[in-house]
């Protein structure tokens, strides 16, 4: 798979990027699309991967950790507890945790796409990158999805709440390890690190 | 003071602190003192936490002896062998004593209930075995700058011997069986750090007033699963420094991460599992809770943010990554 995936990547970023600007393959690297070239070379880029401040590459990944503690540990804490952990909690009240998961969600897009602008072709080749995202996406419609289903009555009790709710936890819970997971594992499954090598 | 300093100032706490913890457990049990038998598993998982730095500073110790003249290899080997099994059982009593110390602070089904019971005796029987494990570390500690304490000329120990072939043992199974154990240790690394930070952070964010509407007590029953994610934390981390030592041993991030966790963990363990929780558990909904509440949930909140942004920044400081 390392080595079938990352293929599959270029002939798909290729042939878009190909479609979208309309050249021809004369670049000497017939593998990687031109645009993670333009994003490296770009200043952004460069001082990130190579700064030796104490705010460049770290503190962004520093930012992306605590995001994740954010956008995960609030989403868990819902989750336990429509899950029959510490039932005698009130739910309703728990609506508020939303606000530190969009929070967390928000800080994750801006660390994301920054460390994505740090290492464009180590991310965009990596099949792993695509699994990270498409699971993040499931976890978070799963979490609007209860947040609709469950939090939005008000009439609803706690038993009530915990029923309709169940599925929903549960499957959460599984996109969020399956995301955390698939995100920490990035840093051991790619086949690149920059354009050049 | 120089970093080998460290190990001669921890390395005594953890050998005197679990033979007084298992003494007033014992007493505890005898005079049938509830504040006792809370105070000896706090003082058991105070030294848990502080085996932690004294195991990963003998590191160190054996770094800046290795060649010194009267000092043998064997010795300090035997001695790092020995200290290995004492941590590990340093650790696991710990961690049954913290859970047990949670039940003191639990109100709606306080202590001592049937966990209650099976813990005391786990907590006895693991402490019994470290007690143990740390006397031989001590001696053969002891025996490395101290021959004339020994009974022979090589200080020997059947402990140290079988504990110094579990550490190349482990290295393997960690770096070079297969390329994939080191990430997925990482990987539950980090899901052991969203549990502490959901369990640890709902509850510190209650305590300062935000999500008001919620009752405190209830709140409390997460803390188990940030206690396992604790204990998650400590297990792969244990692993990581056992196969790769010297990656971390120098480094001034995780010196000051394990610090963090000493002050992190001390201040969970002191005012969340203890009875002296209790005088916050009454806070009901809407209710603002104390001053010194508030102080010790900020305090928690900053030290655990510290940990993981340490944690992220510990290759910042190694040269060779650069």
């Amino acid at each position: 798979m390392t080595h079938y995936g990352p293929c599959l990547s270029f002939w798909f970023w290729g042939g878009l990027f190909r479609l979208v600007a309309g050249r021809p393959d004369k670049e000497a690297n017939l593998e990687l699309p031109l645009f993670f070239e333009v994003i490296e070379e770009s200043g952004l880029s460069i001082w990130l991967r190579e700064s030796t401040s104490l705010f460049g590459f770290w503190f962004v990944l520093s930012f992306h950790a605590i995001g994740m503690g954010l956008l995960v540990g609030a989403s868990a804490v819902i989750a336990l507890r429509i899950l029959g952990v510490a039932p005698d909690l009130p739910l309703a009240p728990l609506k508020g945790l939303y606000r530190i998961i969009w929070a967390g969600f928000w800080i994750q897009v801006a660390s994301g796409i920054l460390l994505l602008i740090a290492y464009p072709t180590k991310s965009l080749t990596n099949p792993d990158f695509y699994i990270k995202l498409a699971l993040i996406g499931l976890a978070v419609t799963t979490m609007q999805m209860l947040k609709s289903r469950v939090f939005s009555d008000p009439g609803l009790s706690d038993t009530a709440m915990m029923t309709k709710g169940k599925l929903f936890a549960a499957w959460s819970l599984i996109f969020w390890i399956g995301a955390v997971s698939s995100g920490r594992l990035l840093a051991y499954t790619y086949s690149y690190v920059s354009y050049l090598g | 003071m120089y970093l080998e300093h460290i190990h001669l100032l921890l390395n005594h706490w953890p050998i005197i602190g679990s033979f007084i913890g298992l003494g007033l457990l014992l007493v505890s049990l005898l005079a049938n003192s509830d504040d006792l038998k809370q105070a000896s598993l706090a003082l058991l998982s105070l030294m848990a936490l502080l085996a932690i730095p004294t195991y990963m500073s003998g590191n160190v110790a054996q770094e800046v002896l290795r060649g010194s003249p009267g000092v043998s290899e064997a010795s300090i080997q035997t001695h790092q062998g020995a200290a290995l099994l004492a941590f590990v059982f340093m650790e696991i009593t710990g961690a049954v004593a913290l859970l047990g110390l949670w039940q003191f602070s639990r109100i709606s089904n306080p202590a001592p209930g049937p966990l209650a019971r099976w813990n005391v005796s786990a907590v006895v029987f693991f402490s019994i075995v470290t007690v143990g494990l740390m006397t031989i570390t001590g001696n053969t500690g002891g025996g490395i700058r101290h021959p004339e304490i020994l009974s022979g000329p090589e200080s020997e120990s059947i402990t140290g011997t079988l504990g110094s072939a579990i550490i190349p043992w482990i290295g393997y199974w960690v770096t070079g069986y297969s390329r994939w154990v080191w990430p997925i240790l990482e990987t539950l690394h980090f899901l052991g750090l969203i549990l502490i930070v959901a369990a640890v952070g709902v509850l510190n964010l209650r305590l300062l007033g935000f999500l008001k509407q919620l009752p405190v007590a209830p709140l409390h029953r997460f803390l188990p699963w940030g206690i396992v994610g604790f204990i998650i934390n400590v297990s792969t981390g244990f692993l990581f420094f056992v196969s790769m030592p010297y990656f971390y041993v120098f480094n001034i991030n995780v010196h000051l991460k394990m610090l963090a966790i000493l002050i992190a963990g001390a201040n969970l363990l002191l005012f969340y599992c203890t009875g002296a929780f209790r005088a916050w558990a009454h806070l009901g909904p809407g209710d603002d809770a104390p001053l010194f509440a508030k102080f010790i949930a900020a305090s928690s909140m900053f030290l655990w943010l510290a940990v993981i942004v340490l944690g992220r920044y510990l290759p910042f400081a190694e040269e060779s990554l650069r």
